[in-house]
C-alpha cells in the first residue's frame, strides 16, 4: 500500500510541477537593425488594458472638463503623463445593463454586445474591437496580436449565476463563439515574441508548410465525415491552422515579406518564467506589450489584470487588507473605500509605467507612446453595486496624432462605450460605419 | 434545452412550506404564473416576445421543457419577476420552481432514457500531455506549454463546449510536437516503442517507414486507420527525405504531423446515421473509456478488447472498470475530478492562504504539497477500495503525512522513517478529521486568504456537496448599517447577525452562515483553534429547525441528506465522463445511477461502473436531422443494461 501511494504522489507532482521550456534560442540569428524611416513609416498600435472589480467613484472623478480638468487621486500617477492621456465620462455598454453583476459586463467590455447565459454549451458574445483591428490589419506584422493575462482561465461554472467562467477570463474575441486564450508566462510570451520577429529559417518554414499541408487535408476529410454541429470545431482548427500556414508560406518564400522589427530583441534578455509576485508578475506583462509594440511584433494586445470576480489579495499593498472582490463589496465603509482606491491607484500606476516605457521609446521625431492607444477600462463604476454606467475609462497616447489627447471628454449620459471604438478603429487606420451599437464617432476625440 | 436542476434548497434542506399536493401542481404552478407574470407577458405583445399561452397546458411541459426551465430558474435567482414588480414570497417562489423542476424531470423521463449529445471534443491540456507520454513512451509534461483550458458544463476543463482553439494554439502545437519528437529521437524507450522497422536487405526505406507508421497511426488516432490514410503519412516521410533529410529525421518529421493532426487532437466519433439510438463504436467506447478514468489514449489491452467485441459486453466493462481504476494512471482521474470539483486547484492560485499570515503554508513546499494531495489521494483510496463514497462526508479513515499530522496536532501512529509519506491511517475515535470537511485544502478555498467566512463555507457545502448553490445575491445588496462604534471588536457571528436580520439577506444567509459556523473551529488552513480574535469560537448553527454544534454535528447534518449529495456527486462524475455539460433528459440516467449507487451500499466502483455502464455513455444518439425521427427508446428499467444484458 505504502509504495503505491509513494508512486502515486511522485507521479502526481511530476505531473503538476515541471514545467518545460521549449527550446528557442537555437536559430538566433542578428535581426536587421530597425531602419529608421520617416514618420509616414509608424504604425499605430492599439492595446486594451481590463482591471476587474470597478472603482471607487468618487475617488476615481476628474474634476472638471475639457482641457481644464484635474486629476482625481486615484489618477495621480498619471501626473507626469497628463497631456498624453484622455479621460472619459458618461460612457457605459447598454447591453450589459442586466444580467449579473459581473461576466455580462466584463466579458463584452470590448463587445459591446449581451453575452448568452450558458454554462458553456452556446457561448455567444460579439467580436471585440481589439479583434477586428486585428484582423483587418492581419499579416501586416509577424503576430496578428498578442492576448496577456497574469492568472489563469477560471475553472469552471458559477453555479451560483449561472455563467461559464470563460466569460469572465477572456475580453479578445475572435468571434462571436470563440474567445482568445491569454499567455500568462512572462517569459513564453518574450520566446514567442523573439521567434516571431526572427523568422523561421526557409528551409524549417518549407518543412513546416509540408506538415500543415498533411494536418489540413486530414482536416478536410474529417469535415465531411462530421455533424453540422462539429464542423464548428473542426473549421476553428482549419481556420488557425491556414494563419500559421501563411505565415510559414510568408517566410519560406524566396521574395522576403516587406515587415522589418523596429527594433531588435535580446535573447538573453528574456524574463523569469515565474515571478515572485504579482506586482511583477503585472510589470514584466507590460514590458512584453512595451517590446512587442516597440519591435513592432505586434500592433494589438490586450492584458487582463485579473478575471472577473477576481479576488486577489492585494495585501503586499501598504494599507489594503483583503482581496479585490472583497474590498470592491465595499458596502460604504470609510476603511474598504480606502482600500478599494488604493487598489484601483495601483492599477492606474502599472498603466502609467507602460505608457511611461512607450514614452522612452523614440521613434524619428516621435515616440511608441505618440503612434499609440492604449485603453485603460473597468467593465463596472461603482463595484459594490455592480453599476455599469459612466464607465472608468482612459485613452494613453495619440494614436499616431489623430487623438487629441490631455483632456477630458465628457459626453452626455450613457453614451455608447462603442463610439469609442468606432474613433479608436478609424485612427487606427481600420474605420468601420458602425461598431456595436454605436451611434457615430466620439465627439470631440480626433483631430 | 439546458437545465440547471434548480431545486431550491430550503425545500431539500428541509426548512420550508410544503410542496404543491402532488395532483394540484400544474394548477397552483398556473395561478402562480398568473398572479406574478400576466401583467406583462400577455397580450398582442407580450414582454420578450414570451407569452404565458406558451406554458399553459400539462403538455407544454414537454414542448416547451426550455421555457419552462428558464421560468423556473430566473424565478429561482429573483431575476423575475422584475425590481417594481410585485414580489412572490420565498415559499412561494421556490414551490414554483421546485415543482417546475421535478415537473420537468417526470416529463422528459417519460419518453425513457436518452443518450444525448456527444460533441467533438479537443483534447485539453492534461490530456495532451498524458497522451504524448503514452504514445510515445516520454515522461515530459509536454502540455504546460500550452494555454490552460476553461471550464464549462458541469465545471470541468474536458467540457467539449469550452475547448475552443485559438491562434496560439496553432503555433504551440507545432512546437510541443517538434520538441515531442526530438526528445523521443534521442530516448532509448521510446525508439525502442516506435522504430519497429529498419531499412535493410529487403527493407526499402519507404517500406520501413510504412511499418512504423502502420503501427503508430492507430494508436495515435485510437482506431484503425486504413492503408490509403497510412500512405498519406508515408508521404510526409518521402517528402521530407525529398528535402534533404535524413531517414530517421524524415520518421520522425512525419510522427511530428501526426501530433499535429485533428485526427490526433479531437477526439471525433462518426456520426449515427441512423434513425435509431446506436451502441457507440467500440474503439470509441474505448476512448470514452480510457479518457474518463485515465485522461489518456487506451492501451493495448483496451484495444485488443475493441478490436474482438467483446469490450461493450457489460460484464467485460464492469471487469475493467475495478482493473482502470487500480492503474496508477487513474490518478490523474482523481487529481483533476476532485480539483476541480471541490475548487482545489484554486489553492495554488486565487485561494492561496496569504503568505504573512500562513508563512508554513508558503515555506514548506512538502507541507503544500500533502494539503493539495490529500483529498486526491483519499478519494482514490475510496476507489481502489471501493469504499462507500459517503466517506467524503465523514470517515473512519484519512490519508495522513508527518506534515498533516503536525498540523493536525494529533499523534501519527506509523514509524517515524517512513511517516512522510502520505499514509491510508486509521483515525482516533470522535477525531474532526473525517471525510473532506475539516482537510485544509477545503478549508482554506473556502475561505477568504486571510480570514474563515462562514458565509463563503456555508455557500461551498451548499454548492459543491449538495450541489444546491444559493441564489446570486439581489442586485442592490443595501449596505449593512454603518459600523457602530467599537465594531472592530465584534466577532464575525455577530457582525453576520446584523446581516441576517436584514429579511432580504436572511433568506439565503440563514441558511449559508448556520453551515459555516459549525466548520469555525477549522482556521484558514484547517489548524484546529478554540478561540478567535480573543473570543471563544462559538461553533453552533442551525438549518431552519435543524441545530447543531461544531463539525461533527454538521457530518451527521449533511448524512442526513446523503440522497442529495450522491445525486450531485453523480451530476458531476457523469458530466466529467461525457465531457459534457448535462441536460434536462440526462436527469433520468442520473436517477437511475442514483438508486444503482444506493441498491449497492453507495461503493465508490459501484458509481463509477453504473456511469460506464449508462445509456448516454455506451450509446450515441442519431445524427440531428432537420425533425427528430421517432426513436425507439429503451424503457426506465433499461438505464444502464440493454434487453439481453441482463447482469448475472
Amino acid at each position: 500500500m505504502k509504495n503505491r501511494l509513494e508512486l502515486s504522489r511522485r507521479s502526481v507532482l511530476q505531473g503538476a510541477g515541471v514545467a518545460l521550456g521549449l527550446p528557442w534560442l537555437e536559430a538566433m540569428k542578428a535581426a536587421p537593425a530597425s531602419a529608421a524611416t520617416g514618420a509616414s513609416a509608424n504604425p499605430v498600435r492599439m492595446a486594451m488594458l481590463y482591471m476587474p472589480n470597478g472603482v471607487n467613484v468618487p475617488a476615481w472623478t476628474p474634476k472638471g472638463k475639457g482641457r481644464d480638468f484635474e486629476l482625481s487621486p486615484t489618477l495621480q500617477p498619471l501626473a507626469a503623463l497628463k497631456d498624453r492621456v484622455t479621460l472619459f465620462s458618461n460612457l457605459w455598454n447598454e447591453g450589459a445593463k442586466s444580467g449579473d453583476g459581473h461576466y455580462v459586463k466584463e466579458a463584452a467590455i470590448l463587445t459591446c454586445t449581451t453575452i448568452k447565459k450558458t454554462q458553456g454549451a452556446d457561448l455567444a458574445n460579439g467580436i471585440s474591437v481589439d479583434q477586428l483591428a486585428a484582423q483587418r490589419t492581419a499579416g501586416q506584422t509577424p503576430l496578428p496580436s498578442l492576448e496577456l493575462g497574469v492568472t489563469p482561465v477560471a475553472i469552471g461554472v458559477d453555479a451560483v449565476v449561472g455563467y461559464t467562467r470563460v466569460y469572465g477570463s477572456h475580453i479578445a474575441w475572435a468571434n462571436p463563439s470563440t474567445p482568445l486564450a491569454r499567455e500568462i508566462n512572462p517569459r513564453s510570451v518574450y520566446e514567442r515574441l523573439f521567434r516571431a520577429a526572427s523568422g523561421t529559417p526557409v528551409d524549417a518554414a518549407k518543412m513546416d508548410a509540408l506538415l500543415l499541408d498533411r494536418v489540413l487535408g486530414d482536416a478536410k476529410q474529417l469535415r465531411g465525415q462530421v455533424g453540422t454541429a462539429d464542423r464548428i470545431r473542426i473549421d476553428e482548427y482549419l481556420s488557425v491552422m491556414r494563419s500559421l500556414e501563411e505565415r510559414v508560406q510568408r517566410a519560406g518564400s524566396e521574395q522576403k515579406s516587406t515587415w522589418k522589427p523596429k527594433a531588435t530583441l535580446d535573447p538573453k534578455a528574456a524574463p523569469v518564467e515565474r515571478p515572485k509576485d504579482h506586482a511583477e508578475h503585472v510589470r514584466l506583462m507590460m514590458d512584453m506589450i512595451a517590446v512587442a509594440f516597440q519591435t513592432d511584433t505586434t500592433r494589438v494586445a490586450t492584458f487582463m489584470f485579473g478575471n472577473s470576480v477576481s479576488n486577489i489579495s492585494f495585501r503586499f499593498l501598504e494599507g489594503v487588507s483583503a482581496g479585490h472582490h472583497d474590498v470592491s463589496h465595499h458596502q460604504k465603509e470609510e476603511d474598504k473605500l480606502r482600500q478599494y482606491h488604493l487598489i484601483n491607484r495601483w492599477h492606474v500606476a502599472q498603466y502609467a509605467y507602460l505608457l511611461g516605457r512607450l514614452a522612452e521609446m523614440k521613434e524619428g521625431e516621435s515616440t511608441v507612446l505618440d503612434n499609440s492607444m492604449v485603453m485603460f477600462a473597468s467593465a463596472l463604476s461603482d463595484g459594490n453595486s455592480h453599476n455599469p454606467h459612466n464607465l472608468p475609462i482612459i485613452l494613453g497616447g495619440r494614436g499616431g496624432g489623430r487623438i487629441q489627447s490631455g483632456q477630458h471628454i465628457v459626453s452626455i449620459e450613457d453614451s455608447p462605450l462603442a463610439n469609442l471604438y468606432v474613433s479608436m478603429l478609424d485612427a487606427f487606420g481600420t474605420p468601420v460605419e458602425r461598431f456595436a451599437d454605436s451611434t457615430g464617432p466620439l465627439a470631440g476625440l480626433l483631430a | 434545452m439546458r437545465l440547471r436542476c434548480a431545486i431550491p434548497l430550503a425545500v431539500l434542506l428541509g426548512c420550508a412550506a410544503p410542496v404543491y399536493a402532488q395532483d394540484q401542481g400544474f394548477a397552483r404552478s398556473q395561478s402562480f404564473l398568473k398572479t406574478y407574470c400576466q401583467a406583462c407577458h400577455q397580450g398582442s405583445s407580450p414582454v420578450g416576445g414570451f407569452h404565458l399561452d406558451r406554458v399553459s397546458t400539462p403538455a407544454s411541459l414537454k414542448a416547451e421543457a426550455a421555457k419552462w426551465g428558464s421560468m423556473a430558474r430566473r424565478v429561482h435567482n429573483g431575476e423575475m419577476p422584475p425590481k417594481g414588480a410585485p414580489k412572490p414570497t420565498v415559499d412561494e417562489l421556490e414551490q414554483f420552481s421546485q415543482w417546475a423542476t421535478q415537473a420537468l424531470r417526470a416529463a422528459a423521463c417519460a419518453g425513457g432514457i436518452k443518450p444525448g449529445p456527444a460533441p467533438i471534443r479537443r483534447l485539453n491540456r492534461d490530456e495532451y500531455s498524458a497522451t504524448i507520454r503514452d504514445l510515445l513512451d516520454i515522461h515530459l509534461d509536454i502540455g504546460s506549454a500550452l494555454p490552460a483550458d476553461g471550464g464549462g458544463g458541469e465545471g470541468f476543463d474536458n467540457a467539449a463546449e469550452t475547448l475552443f482553439l485559438s491562434p496560439i494554439h496553432s503555433e504551440k502545437y507545432m512546437e510541443a510536437a517538434k520538441f515531442a519528437t526530438d526528445f523521443a529521437a534521442k530516448e532509448f524507450k521510446s525508439r525502442q516503442k516506435l522504430l519497429i522497422a529498419k531499412p535493410g536487405p529487403g527493407v526499402s526505406e519507404e517500406q520501413a517507414a510504412r511499418k512504423i507508421l502502420e503501427a503508430l497511426l492507430p494508436r495515435a488516432f485510437r482506431q484503425p486507420v486504413p492503408a490509403a490514410d497510412v500512405a498519406l503519412y508515408v508521404g510526409l516521410f518521402n517528402a521530407a527525405r525529398k528535402q534533404g533529410r535524413e531517414y530517421e529525421e524524415a520518421v520522425f518529421f512525419a510522427i511530428r504531423g501526426v501530433l499535429v493532426s485533428p485526427k490526433f487532437l479531437f477526439r471525433v466519433e462518426p456520426p449515427n446515421r441512423t434513425a435509431a439510438v446506436q451502441p457507440v463504436g467500440d474503439y470509441q467506447l474505448a476512448s470514452r473509456l480510457s479518457y474518463f478514468l485515465w485522461g489518456s489514449m487506451p492501451d493495448e489491452l483496451l484495444l485488443d478488447a475493441a478490436a474482438s467485441g467483446k469490450l461493450r459486453e457489460p460484464a467485460v466493462l464492469k471487469s475493467l472498470v475495478g482493473r482502470m481504476l487500480r492503474n496508477d494512471r487513474s490518478l490523474g482521474f482523481a487529481q483533476r475530478f476532485i480539483e476541480q470539483w471541490l475548487g482545489t486547484r484554486d489553492l495554488v492560485g486565487t485561494k492561496k492562504p496569504d503568505p504573512k499570515l500562513y508563512p508554513m503554508f508558503d515555506n514548506d513546499e512538502e507541507l503544500r504539497s500533502d494539503i493539495r494531495l490529500q483529498p486526491v489521494l483519499f478519494f482514490r483510496e475510496l476507489l481502489t477500495r471501493d469504499l462507500p463514497v459517503l466517506d467524503l462526508i465523514d470517515s473512519t479513515h484519512t490519508i495522513g503525512t508527518s506534515n498533516l499530522a503536525k498540523l493536525y496536532e494529533v499523534k501519527l501512529p506509523v514509524p517515524r522513517d517512513a511517516s512522510k509519506q502520505p499514509r491510508w491511517m486509521e483515525l482516533p475515535p470522535n477525531s474532526n478529521r473525517g471525510g473532506i470537511l475539516g482537510m485544509p485544502a477545503i478549508m482554506a478555498v473556502s475561505s477568504y486568504p486571510y480570514r474563515t467566512s462562514p458565509v463563503l463555507r456555508g455557500a461551498w457545502i451548499l454548492d459543491a456537496m449538495l450541489g444546491t448553490p444559493p441564489p446570486p445575491p439581489p442586485p442592490n445588496v443595501p449596505a449593512l448599517e454603518e459600523a457602530k462604534a467599537g465594531a472592530a471588536n465584534r466577532t464575525m457571528r455577530q457582525r453576520l447577525a446584523d446581516h441576517r436580520a436584514n429579511a432580504v439577506c436572511a433568506s439565503c444567509h440563514s441558511r449559508m452562515d448556520g453551515l459555516g459556523f459549525a466548520l469555525e473551529n477549522y482556521d484558514v488552513i484547517g489548524r484546529w483553534r478554540t478561540e478567535d480574535a480573543g473570543q471563544p469560537i462559538d461553533n453552533s448553527g442551525d438549518l431552519g429547525p435543524v441545530h447543531f454544534k461544531g463539525s461533527g454535528e454538521l457530518r451527521k447534518v449533511l448524512l442526513d441528506r446523503k440522497d442529495l449529495f450522491v445525486r450531485n456527486l453523480t451530476n458531476k462524475m457523469l458530466g466529467f465522463a461525457l465531457g459534457r455539460g448535462l441536460t434536462l433528459e440526462d436527469s433520468c440516467t442520473v436517477d437511475a445511477i442514483v438508486e444503482e449507487v444506493r441498491n449497492n451500499g453507495y461503493r465508490a466502483q459501484a458509481l463509477v461502473e453504473a456511469i460506464v455502464l449508462s445509456v448516454p455513455f455506451r450509446y450515441q444518439a442519431p445524427l440531428p436531422v432537420a425533425k427528430p425521427s421517432a426513436v425507439p427508446v429503451p424503457t426506465k428499467v433499461a438505464a444502464l443494461q440493454r434487453p439481453g444484458e441482463r447482469k448475472e
